[in-house]
C-alpha cells in the first residue's frame, strides 16, 4: 500500500526557505569540523601509540590521560609543552564544538531573514548548551 | 590486548557503528557501548562518553552531505532541539550522580520495556511510504513547519508539513533525557516523534534525527568530558571509524525506499530494548 504523500494541506503557511547558502554552509561547517578533529585526533592516536608502545588495552582503559587538561590552563600549558594527550584532548573539544559551531550558523540564517521566533530559538538552544557544557560539567565533577 | 590491536579493532567495529547509526538516525552509540564493555571490558561510564563520541561523529559526517541534499529539516530540527537540549543536560547530570547507585539498572529496564512497546506500531506502518496528510496545528503553522525534498526512489519532489507538534517536544525531552543518560543519541525517540507526530516521511525523519543528535550529543558529550567520563585513546578510533561509517552510510540512504530504512529500524529497535534490559539486570 503506497499512502498519499503529505502535501500541505488547506490552511498550510507557505513554505519558508532557508537560502540555498545556508544549506551549504552548514554542511561546510560540518565537514571542515569534522575533518579538523579527526586529523587531531588521528594523529594524536598515532603519535599516542608510538610514544607509549608497550601500552595495553587493560592500561588504556584503567586510566584516564584527559584529566590534566579539562581546565583552560591545562589544556593551553599540555598543547605548548608537546602532550600527545593534550593535542588529543584538543581534538574532542573540535568534535563536540562542530554541532554547536552549526547550530550558531542556523542562528545567523534565521536572524538574516527576520525569522524572530526561529531566531529566539536558535539562540535558546545554543545558550543552554554553552550554559550546560561550562557549567554542569565543571560541578559535577 | 596490545594497544595497536586494541585501535584497530575500535576502528573496524565503529565503521559497523557508523554505517548502521547513519541508516537509522540512530548515531551508532548503541552499538558501540555494548561491545565496548563486553568485548573489550571497559567500564560503563567510560563506554557511554564514547557512546557520544559516536554520536557526534556520525552526525556531523552524515550531516553534511543530507543537509546539502534537503533531506535534513533545519527548521524542524532547531525548533525540537529547545527540548532535546535541556533533556540532554538532565540527564547526564543524572549519569554522573547515578553512577555509583542501583537506580540506573530499573531505570534501563523501563527502557527497554518502552522500546519493545514502539515495535508494534512501526511493523503495522512497514508498507506506509510516505504517511498520509495531517493538519498543521497553530504552532507549525505559526513557525512555517512545512518543507520538501527531492526522493530519488519516487522520483519526485515530496512535500511534508508538520502536526502535532506539542506531544511531539514532550516525546523530544523524554529523547534528550535518555540521550544525555546512556549516551545512545536518543534516536530512537527521536524519529519516533518526527515520524509518528509530526507525520514526516521515514527519510526526512532519520535525516533530520541525524542531524539533531550531534547537537543533543553535544550537551551530553560536553558534560561528560568536562567530567572526565571521556577516554581519548578510546574515542579518537572510534570517532574515525565511526565517521568513514556513517560517511559510508549518508551515500546509501538516498538510494532506499522509505520502507526498506523502517525495515532496518525495527530489528535495531529489538536489539537495543534486548540490550536494556539484559544490561538492567546485570547480564552482559
Amino acid at each position: 500500500m503506497t499512502a498519499v504523500p503529505s502535501a500541505p494541506g488547506p490552511g498550510a503557511t507557505p513554505v519558508e526557505r532557508l537560502p540555498e547558502q545556508a544549506y551549504l554552509r552548514m554542511s561546510l561547517v560540518l565537514r571542515v569540523g569534522l575533518g579538523l578533529a579527526l586529523a587531531i585526533l588521528g594523529v594524536g592516536i598515532v603519535a599516542h601509540i608510538l610514544a607509549f608502545p608497550n601500552a595495553t588495552s587493560s592500561s588504556t582503559l584503567s586510566s584516564n590521560p584527559i584529566l590534566p587538561y579539562l581546565s583552560l590552563t591545562g589544556l593551553a600549558s599540555g598543547l605548548a609543552a608537546g602532550s600527545v594527550d593534550a593535542f588529543l584532548t584538543l581534538g574532542l573539544l573540535v568534535l563536540v564544538a562542530t554541532p554547536i559551531v552549526r547550530v550558531l550558523s542556523g542562528f545567523y540564517y534565521f536572524r538574516r531573514g527576520g525569522e524572530r521566533a526561529m531566531t529566539a530559538i536558535t539562540l535558546t538552544v545554543m545558550v543552554m548548551l554553552v550554559v550546560g557544557i561550562l557549567v554542569i560539567g565543571p560541578l559535577v565533577r | 590486548m596490545e594497544l595497536a590491536l586494541f585501535v584497530a579493532l575500535l576502528v573496524l567495529v565503529a565503521i559497523a557503528a557508523g554505517l548502521v547509526g547513519s541508516l537509522t538516525g540512530l548515531g551508532g552509540g548503541v552499538i558501540v557501548i555494548p561491545l565496548l564493555v563486553i568485548l573489550f571490558g571497559a567500564p560503563i561510564q567510560i563506554a557511554i562518553g564514547t557512546g557520544f563520541v559516536t554520536i557526534l561523529a556520525t552526525s556531523s559526517a552524515t550531516g553534511a552531505a543530507y543537509v546539502r541534499d534537503h533531506l535534513t529539516d533545519l527548521r524542524i530540527g532547531m525548533f525540537l532541539e529547545i527540548a532535546t537540549v535541556p533533556g540532554a543536560l538532565v540527564g547526564a547530570t543524572l549519569t554522573v550522580f547515578l553512577t555509583h547507585a542501583n537506580l540506573e539498572s530499573a531505570l534501563l529496564v523501563a527502557l527497554g520495556v518502552v522500546l519493545l512497546a514502539i515495535i508494534p506500531g512501526s511493523l503495522a506502518r512497514r508498507h506506509i511510504e510516505l504517511p498520509p496528510p495531517l493538519p498543521q496545528d497553530a504552532r507549525s503553522r505559526a513557525l512555517g513547519l512545512t518543507g520538501e525534498y527531492h526522493d530519488k526512489v519516487l522520483d519526485r519532489d515530496v512535500p511534508y508539513q508538520a502536526a502535532r507538534t506539542s506531544p511531539a517536544l514532550g516525546v523530544m525531552f523524554g529523547a534528550g533525557v535518555v540521550s544525555g543518560m546512556f549516551g545512545i543519541g536518543g534516536g530512537v525517540f527521536k524519529v519516533l516523534a518526527l515520524e509518528r507526530f509530526l507525520n514526516l516521511p521515514m527519510k526526512v525523519s532519520t535525516a533530520t534525527s541525524n542531524f539533531m543528535i550531534g547537537v543533543t550529543a553535544a550537551a551530553g558529550a560536553g558534560v561528560m568530558v568536562t567530567a572526565g567520563y571521556v577516554n581519548p585513546i578510546v574515542a579518537a578510533p572510534v570517532a574515525i571509524g565511526t565517521a568513514f561509517g556513517a560517511f559510508l552510510g549518508s551515500r546509501v540512504l538516498p538510494t532506499l525506499s522509505n520502507r526498506t530504512v523502517r525495515i532496518l529500524f525495527v530489528p535495531i529497535i529489538a536489539l537495543l530494548a534486548i540490550e536494556m534490559i539484559l544490561r538492567g539486570f546485570g547480564l552482559p
